[in-house]
């Protein structure tokens, strides 16, 4: 996890500022109004991509952004809930894509509004 | 809308909405948006006109569902081919054996039926995955442990019918042979149980394996005979406590002696988890260690290392093995593992050390040795599966790392089953590598060393990318299929396969002018008369198709 810190120090603190700043529209939503898809994203979703470099989705984009941005999908403020529905129905390189029987579209919408809350006008 | 072949429009019409009577119309896939999601990720055959492709799903919740399915099939003789959790990522994915069948998706049957503590089994149906069974456990303080795969995601039934292996004791490590009592549908629509549940009212459906009369189990497994509604599984006891040891040698020579040393230690049940080879002077890494090489780098060789290892052949250059012996770096490092109580675990670790005390300079250390169980949150500092614990950290293969700034698009599995001995090892080195050179196939570095699922033979897998590019695809499929060749001329199969080298892989079972394969489809004609189920599955093929697909 020192290993992770020190890799992730620059863009963490860059996403807690954004977070700071989209902070205001996510404290209007009522309580649980992510709950849904949250636990979408526990079940499918954090295996791969849950922070630290044993999550092979987060490793592969940390060497992708190479700093510049977080590998952890959970930090973004740039994700449109267009591109999570995107990406989970058609995967990319090892990501397969998921089938509606594993993430129904009711599910994927919740999804998607829970991991662009932080990306403003994200949906 | 899709058609599957040899099947009228109307046909397909009528039966497309006798399944959306019997599911629902929200559980017949037919858009092509939809049925994307049944291809195979990792297909060879991405993108091109051979790629397998589904013409319809259909997902039933229950097996009344799935015997209406069946029956409909057969009045109107369409193809299916079910899948559980369509996660056999590398072996074929969730799309058909035969494009055009429409897959029957069964991962909304995905009830935990029964968890047996006191006689440490399960009862699950093909939707539930190990990550599911895993959790259920944990939230119910079961004191039973799961064997799984590396990605956690899979099926218990679909991994066990497609004979796939785990890390934990060697009784639960094959899937297959740990499995006890099956529920299926044959294709007729028909109800079957095997085993003591043949008994209506069994007590011991998921205690005692064969029952009376013809074991038929495994003709479920690799084939096309029957979809499997419930699986019975024996799951270990939760043991007190685990240790993790490796037995190191300094030279080449000691593969020989360190592997036969193993099988009898592992005949004799005195070492029973997963064993590991792996070699520090080849830089070759155990399977247990290779997401931690993906994840933190290699470990860092000095110059002079890295020079001799370009010299070496066939795993062997005395340059470096005295340079090992030198620098204290073993050229082979096997990685036992121990489960049970403490001093059982280290009396058997006593009397491996004795067994391997004849091994000249050969070293002896603890790795790991806890207590268990281990709070959840720390498993990620092992080997997961070895814990019992699912995880999905073995797609660092492949995938894009520091180490590895071209990532693949998938994998293929080359699996052969070669015998338990150093020279084996040696051998099959010798004869892939070449064969690989010559196809233009980047498979080996320095040396390959085995897996160690099953105590009595090896598997010596290699990974073979899928790429974005169509020719690199087809040179690498069809290379597939000459190490295939290769492999049976030496008297060597594949355990397991993806649809498009199955038939490749069954042609090497020939003794006899092909007997075992002209059985299979004695019994393929006899129990699925019009050919519906999964045709093609593991090269077995109905009549009217026969000779026609490969």
């Amino acid at each position: 996890m020192m290993r992770m810190r020190r890799t992730l120090g620059g863009p963490a603190a860059a996403a807690a500022i954004m977070s700071l700043i989209v902070a205001p529209a996510f404290a209007q939503r009522p309580a649980g109004h992510y709950a849904a898809g949250r636990a979408v994203y526990r079940k499918w979703c954090a295996p791969c991509h849950d922070p630290g470099i044993t999550h092979p989705g987060t490793h592969a984009l940390m060497t992708k952004y190479k700093g510049v941005k977080s590998g952890v999908l959970l930090e973004w403020t740039d994700l449109p809930a267009s591109t999570v529905k995107y990406m989970v129905r058609h995967g990319i390189l090892l990501m397969p894509p998921f089938r509606k029987t594993e993430i129904t579209d009711q599910e994927l919408d919740a999804l998607a509004r829970f991991l662009s809350r932080n990306t403003p006008g994200g949906r | 809308m899709r058609v599957p072949p040899g099947v009228s429009a109307g046909d397909f019409a009528a039966a497309i909405a006798a399944f959306e009577r019997i599911v629902g119309k929200d559980w017949v896939f037919t858009s092509d948006d939809d049925l994307n999601l049944y291809r195979d990720a990792y297909s060879p055959y991405l993108n091109e006109p051979e790629e397998r492709i589904a013409s319809a799903a259909v997902a039933p919740t229950t097996t009344e569902e799935v015997q209406e399915i069946v029956r409909v099939a057969n009045r109107y003789k369409i193809p299916i081919y079910p899948i559980s959790t369509g996660r056999n990522l590398g072996y074929g994915g969730a799309a058909p054996a035969y494009s055009g069948s429409v897959v029957v998706d069964l991962k909304r049957m995905n009830r935990i039926l029964e968890v047996n503590e006191r006689h440490a089994y399960a009862l699950v149906e093909p939707g539930v995955s190990y990550f599911d069974l895993y959790n259920y456990i944990q939230e119910h303080k079961l004191k039973v442990w799961i064997d799984c795969p590396d990605p956690g995601w899979g099926s218990p039934v679909g991994n066990s019918i497609d004979r796939g292996g785990g890390y934990t004791n060697a009784n639960f490590r094959n899937h297959f042979d740990s499995h006890c009592g099956m529920e299926v549908v044959l294709p007729d629509g028909e109800l079957l149980r095997t085993g003591m549940g043949a008994i209506p009212n069994s007590q011991t459906w998921q205690a005692y394996k064969t029952g009376c009369g013809p074991w038929v189990d495994g003709i479920f497994s690799q084939s096309n005979y029957g979809v499997v509604t419930k699986m019975g599984f024996w799951l270990m006891p939760q043991p007190e406590a685990y240790m993790r040891c490796t037995v190191r040698a300094p030279r080449f020579s000691d593969l020989g002696p360190l592997v036969d040393t193993l099988s009898y230690l592992e005949n004799s049940r005195i070492t029973t988890g997963f064993p590991d080879l792996s070699s520090p002077l080849l830089s070759y890494p155990p399977i247990g260690q290779i997401q931690l090489w993906n994840e933190n780098g290699p470990p860092k060789l000095s110059d002079e290392h890295i020079k001799l290892l370009a010299d070496v052949k066939q795993g062997y250059s005395a340059e470096l093995e005295a340079y090992g012996v030198k620098e204290g770096i073993p050229y082979w490092e096997l990685w036992l593992s121990f489960y049970g109580p403490m001093e059982v675990i280290e009396a058997s670790w006593r009397a491996t050390q004795r067994h391997y005390g004849k091994i000249d300079g050969v070293q002896f250390r603890v790795v790991d040795k806890l207590n268990l169980p281990i709070d959840p949150s720390t498993a990620e500092k092992y080997h997961e599966p070895e814990l019992g614990v699912p995880s999905l950290r073995i797609f660092s293969i492949g995938a894009r790392t520091p180490w590895n700034p071209t990532p693949s698009h998938g994998h293929m599995w080359f699996s052969p089953i070669i015998p338990r001995t150093a020279e084996a090892i040696i051998e099959a080195n010798r004869v892939f590598s070449e064969a690989a050179r010559d196809l233009g196939m980047p498979l080996f570095k320095t040396f390959t060393l085995p897996a160690c699922f099953w105590e009595r033979s090896f598997v010596f897998i290699l990974a073979t990318p899928v790429t974005e590019d169509p020719a690199t695809n087809k040179r690498y499929r069809e290379g597939f299929k000459k190490l295939i060749e290769v492999g049976g001329k030496h008297g060597w199969g594949e355990y397991r396969t993806a649809p498009a080298f199955q038939k490749t892989v069954m042609d090497q079972y020939s003794y006899n002018n092909h007997a075992l394969q002209r059985f299979h489809e004695t019994l393929k004609d006899a129990i699925d008369p019009n050919g519906i189920m999964s045709p093609g599955r593991y090269a077995i093929w109905p009549k009217s198709l026969r000779g026609v697909q490969s």
